[in-house]
């Protein structure tokens, strides 16, 4: 975390308050029968502290999107900037992820998966444990640090990676479906806990989703893809007041937006 | 059921064949010949335990066992590591060692013979060599059921080659790596013997074929009682070890 200044420092014609920029962002797969063009000309900015939420039908490329923005996966063209600098590699430091699977380490403890990515750094014992427990803490999960994965529920699992993901304190977090697998009470109950946890940490989020419901009650802004290969074909501002509550999702301005999302989405299919 | 109630039955049903072994020879319903008394073997077995011909003997298998062990695993699984990691090495000797796999090592004894002879050497090329493919194939089994989730989280924390290969691929691969090394300890004991048995001047398994071939039954049936005692020591032993290294998992 030394070289977090000089990162900051860095100002560029963007403006600074951008945290992620994609720009001309195209990418073609070589699949075993042919190439695939999974996006075309992608571009998009993100304002720091903001709530991003993509949807998009199945196979439109927002996975590959964000693998590429977390430099887990090259693009065949265009760039991706975040926090001011090109992203070519995983950077913990700028980046963290949390996926649809929890994907955690069934051998490690709920404590310890969350170290995890302090041990890839050689942090001091102490420092880590430290780090861990108030992210635990954050997350809602108190007392039960010493809990292996297969002794958790599924919301309780997620809840361990968004703090696996935000041990490293990157101030950008992209989340890939991580409510998909849960059912509809824990996701709601989910959604919410996020909104809270993003609230104090004031973290830049991008998040995928397939939920209309679930993208107005966390967005800031929706954008809504093509069908493959994927391009942004809408922007929608979700001007609700924060913080968010159960009862607006029964509001008409509410369902307004929902259904402003879902005619985008069903003029491209 | 408690576990002294199990016990107490697995003791019982033991009295209660070495009981049978007792008094069915003495009482001819057995052709003592064929199967002497459970006290006559007992006695026998004292009685050998006692020749330096058999200590040597107990010695050189032993030998033999942990050395072709020691060569068979580490080897075995580094192939299969590499062939389940390289595209190519895969797709070009996975097939090949899955149809040696299936052929039984024993018809190429005699090429080791040919080659080496029939002394130490020999015996233990030939056990690991008779291991070395239950190893590689587990080894792959066990690089296949690393989860590329897992490997594209440890990436997306910035896991350098080696921190994914310890952190991801070794306690992945714990679990089946642990029983395999108790299926090759199998593998392994059974290739000595068949060795031994085959060709030797010593060894447990040359002195166990000899008696028999002499028809020496209570000594044949105290070599076999011997060897089985050998035979579940090294078990045994694999299983303390798979004990230490599960032990930092739990
Ligand atoms: N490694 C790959 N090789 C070839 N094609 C791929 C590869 N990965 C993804 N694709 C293709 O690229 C397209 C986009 O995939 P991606 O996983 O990004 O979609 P997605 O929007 O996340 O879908 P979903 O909503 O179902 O999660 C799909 O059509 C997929 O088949
Ligand atoms: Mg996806």
């Amino acid at each position: 975390m030394a070289n977090v200044s000089p990162v900051l420092s860095i100002v560029r014609d963007e403006p600074a308050s951008a945290a992620i920029e994609v720009a001309g962002l195209t990418h073609v797969y070589d699949g075993r029968d042919g190439k695939v063009p999974a996006l075309t000309d992608i571009a998009m900015t993100v304002g720091a502290g903001r709530f991003v939420v993509i949807v998009g039908p199945s196979g439109c490329g927002k996975t590959s999107l964000l693998m590429m923005m977390a430099g887990l996966r090259h693009q065949t063209s265009g760039t991706i900037r975040i926090q001011g600098r090109p992203i070519d590699n995983p950077d913990p430091e700028r980046v963290g992820v949390v996926f649809q699977e929890a994907s955690l380490f069934p051998w490690l403890t709920a404590l310890d998966n969350i170290e995890f990515p302090l041990a890839l750094r050689h942090a001091p014992k102490a420092e880590r444990a430290e780090r861990a427990n108030q992210m635990l803490n954050l997350v809602g999960l108190q007392g039960f640090g010493a809990r292996y994965p297969h002794e958790l529920s599924g919301g309780m699992k997620q809840r361990v990676s968004i703090a696996r993901g935000l041990v490293q304190d990157p101030p950008v977090l992209l989340m890939d479906e991580p409510f998909a697998a849960l059912d509809e009470q824990t996701r709601m109950t989910m959604g919410h806990e996020l909104l809270r946890i993003w609230s104090q940490t004031a973290k830049t989020v991008v998040f995928v989703t397939h939920s209309l419901t679930e993208a107005v009650y966390l967005a800031d802004e929706v954008l809504v893809m093509s069908a493959r290969p994927g391009r942004i074909i809408g922007r929608i501002a979700i001007n609700l007041p924060r913080p968010r509550t159960y009862e607006m999702m029964a509001t008409d301005i509410f369902g307004c937006l929902r259904d402003r999302i879902w005619q985008q989405i069903r003029k491209e299919g | 059921m408690t576990r002294f109630q199990l016990i107490a039955i697995r003791l019982l049903l033991l009295a209660l064949v070495l009981t049978a072994w007792q008094v069915l020879p003495r009482n001819g319903i057995i052709n003592p010949l064929l199967l002497p008394p459970f006290s006559d073997v007992l006695s026998t077995l004292w009685e050998i335990l006692g020749r330096p011909q058999v200590h040597e003997a107990i010695l050189v298998t032993s030998a033999e066992v942990i050395v072709a062990f020691v060569i068979a695993v580490p080897l075995g699984a580094a192939i299969g590591v590499l062939i389940a990691e390289h595209d190519y090495a895969g797709q070009i000797f996975k097939p090949l060692l899955f149809y040696v796999f299936s052929v039984p090592k024993s018809i190429f004894l005699p090429m080791f013979i040919l080659i080496m002879g029939i002394g130490f050497q020999q015996k233990v090329a030939y056990a690991a060599f008779s291991t070395l493919f239950i190893v590689i194939m587990s080894a792959t089994a066990a690089v296949e059921s690393v989860r590329t989730d897992h490997v594209l989280v440890a990436r997306s924390f910035g896991a350098t080659r080696w921190q994914i290969l310890t952190r991801v691929y070794v306690p992945s691969m714990m679990p089946i790596l642990l029983e395999t090394l108790r299926i090759s300890m199998i593998f392994n004991f059974t290739g000595v013997m068949i060795a031994e048995m085959y060709a030797s001047r010593t060894g447990l398994g040359y002195l166990i074929a000899n008696w028999g071939e002499n028809f020496q039954l209570p000594q044949l049936f105290a070599g076999v009682i011997l060897l089985a005692v050998v035979a579940i020591a090294f078990n045994e032993a694999v299983r303390v070890l798979e004990h230490r290294v599960s032990a930092w998992r739990t």
